[in-house]
C-alpha cells in the first residue's frame, strides 16, 4: 500500500467523521426544535381545553381583569395559590412558580394558562421560555 | 431574614394599634430594627403618637407611586444603646386623603398590593430590618387584606365580645386560612380575674376552646393604667416594670419563635 492510499483513506475517514458530527449536531437541533414545538402545542391544547370548558369562543386575552385581593379571595384554592405566588414573584416561568408552590411544573403551567385565559395574567414568550406576569393594564 | 407581621381584628377598638406600637417598641429595645406602618387609611392613628410634623410624605404617597419608601420613613428611635431602631410610616390623617383612599378602584388596589409586596425586598432585604409591623384597619377592607397577603404572620386582636370572637373565627376560616397565613389570636382586655391564677387561666382557656376553634396565642389582661394613658405615649417605654409591659415582653418573645 502506497503512502498516497493511506493518506487518501485517512482523509476520507476524517471527512466521514466530520460529516457524522455535523449530522449529530443537526439531529440534536432538530430534536430540540421538535421538543419546543411539542411544548408550545401542549400549551395551546391547554388553552383550547379551557376555552371548551368555559364555552368561550373568542380568545379572552382582550379582556384584562384586575387581580386584586377580593378577586384572589374569590378564586378556587388551587388557582389562588398560583396567583398569589405570581403576585409575589411579579414575573416568573411555570418552573419558578412550581418551585414556590411545591407542585409539578406541568400542573402550574396548566393553572397559569388558565389564569391567562381568565384575563388576570399575561404571557410573553422570550426565546425558549414563557414568562407570566400580572396584567397591570387591567 | 426579617418578618412581616400584620396586626388585624374583626371589630374596631380591640387594641390593635396599642399592641402594635408596644410590640414594635419592645423589639427596638431588644436591639432589633423595626418599622411600624399605619395601614388604617380610614382612621389613621400613629400620627397622633409620633412626630407627624416630620412627615414630608405619607404611606398614601408611597402606595400612589408618588415617592419611594425611603421618603416616608420617620426615625422614631430613642437611644436604646444597642443598635435598636424604630422607624414609623404614617397614614395621611387629612379628610381629603381619607376620602381619596376610600374612592380607590380595584386596579389601584392591585397596584397597591404590588407596592406592599415589594417592601419585603426594599425594607427587609436591602435595609436589613428585622420586623415590619403593619397596623391595619378592622374587618374586610382592601388595605387590611393587602397587608395580610404581604405578611408572614397575622396577629388577630379580639375582645371577649361574642360578636368579635365569632367574627374572628369566621375570618380565620374564610380569610387567613385561604391565604395560608400563620395566624395567632390575641385575646385583649381580658377581665383580670380570668387570668388571676393558673387554675382560672386554665378554666378560661377551656371555655374559649370549647366555644370557638381559634388558634389562641396569648391573653392580655385589661389594665386601667393603659386606658389612663389614653394612647398619648408609648406605655411600655414609660412603664418598664408594669405588668402590661411584662406581658407584652413575653408575647414579643412568643412571636419571635412563632
Amino acid at each position: 500500500m502506497s503512502y498516497n492510499t493511506v493518506d487518501a483513506e485517512n482523509t476520507s475517514r476524517t471527512t466521514t467523521m466530520a460529516a457524522y458530527r455535523k449530522l449529530e449536531v443537526k439531529s440534536t437541533q432538530l430534536l430540540e426544535k421538535i421538543r419546543e414545538n411539542l411544548e408550545q402545542l401542549n400549551e395551546k391544547i391547554d388553552v383550547m381545553i379551557e376555552i371548551q370548558k368555559h364555552g368561550r369562543r373568542e380568545i379572552p386575552d382582550s379582556l384584562p381583569e384586575a387581580l386584586d385581593v377580593m378577586t384572589l379571595l374569590s378564586l378556587p384554592d388551587h388557582l389562588r395559590k398560583t396567583a398569589v405566588t405570581l403576585c409575589k414573584l411579579e414575573e416568573a416561568t411555570a418552573d419558578e412558580v412550581a418551585k414556590q408552590t411545591k407542585r409539578a411544573r406541568a400542573v402550574e403551567s396548566g393553572y397559569l394558562n388558565q389564569l391567562v385565559i381568565m384575563g388576570y395574567m399575561k404571557k410573553e414568550r422570550r426565546g425558549r421560555k414563557a414568562y407570566f406576569f400580572v396584567n397591570k393594564e387591567a | 431574614m426579617g418578618k412581616i407581621i400584620a396586626v388585624h381584628s374583626y371589630k374596631g377598638g380591640t387594641g390593635k394599634t396599642s399592641l402594635a406600637v408596644n410590640l414594635a417598641a419592645s423589639y427596638a429595645r431588644r436591639g432589633k430594627k423595626v418599622c411600624l406602618m399605619d395601614l388604617d387609611f380610614r382612621a389613621p392613628s400613629l400620627h397622633a403618637l409620633f412626630e407627624a410634623h416630620k412627615a414630608e410624605y405619607w404611606l398614601n404617597d408611597y402606595l400612589n407611586g408618588i415617592c419611594e419608601i425611603d421618603k416616608v420613613l420617620i426615625d422614631a428611635s430613642r437611644d436604646y444603646g444597642n443598635g435598636g431602631k424604630l422607624l414609623v410610616v404614617l397614614a395621611n390623617p387629612s379628610t381629603e386623603a381619607i376620602r381619596d383612599m376610600t374612592a380607590k378602584d380595584r386596579k389601584w388596589e392591585m397596584k397597591a398590593l404590588g407596592r406592599l409586596l415589594s417592601l419585603r425586598s426594599s425594607l427587609l432585604n436591602d435595609r436589613g430590618l428585622d420586623y415590619l409591623l403593619l397596623d391595619t384597619s378592622p374587618g374586610l377592607q382592601y388595605s387590611s387584606i393587602n397587608a395580610i397577603v404581604a405578611a408572614d404572620v397575622v396577629l388577630v386582636v379580639t375582645s371577649l365580645d361574642a360578636s368579635d370572637l365569632k367574627g374572628s373565627q369566621r375570618m380565620a376560616r374564610e380569610l387567613y386560612d385561604l391565604f395560608e397565613k400563620k395566624t395567632g389570636i390575641l385575646m385583649n382586655k381580658v377581665i383580670a380575674d380570668y387570668l388571676s391564677s393558673k387554675e382560672e387561666r386554665a378554666k378560661f382557656n377551656k371555655h374559649l376552646n370549647s366555644a370557638y376553634s381559634l388558634p389562641i396565642l396569648d391573653s392580655i389582661p385589661c389594665f386601667c393604667d393603659v386606658l389612663r394613658a389614653a394612647g398619648d405615649y408609648i406605655f411600655s417605654e414609660e412603664n418598664p416594670e408594669h405588668p402590661f409591659t411584662k406581658t407584652l415582653e413575653k408575647l414579643a418573645t412568643k412571636i419571635e419563635k412563632f
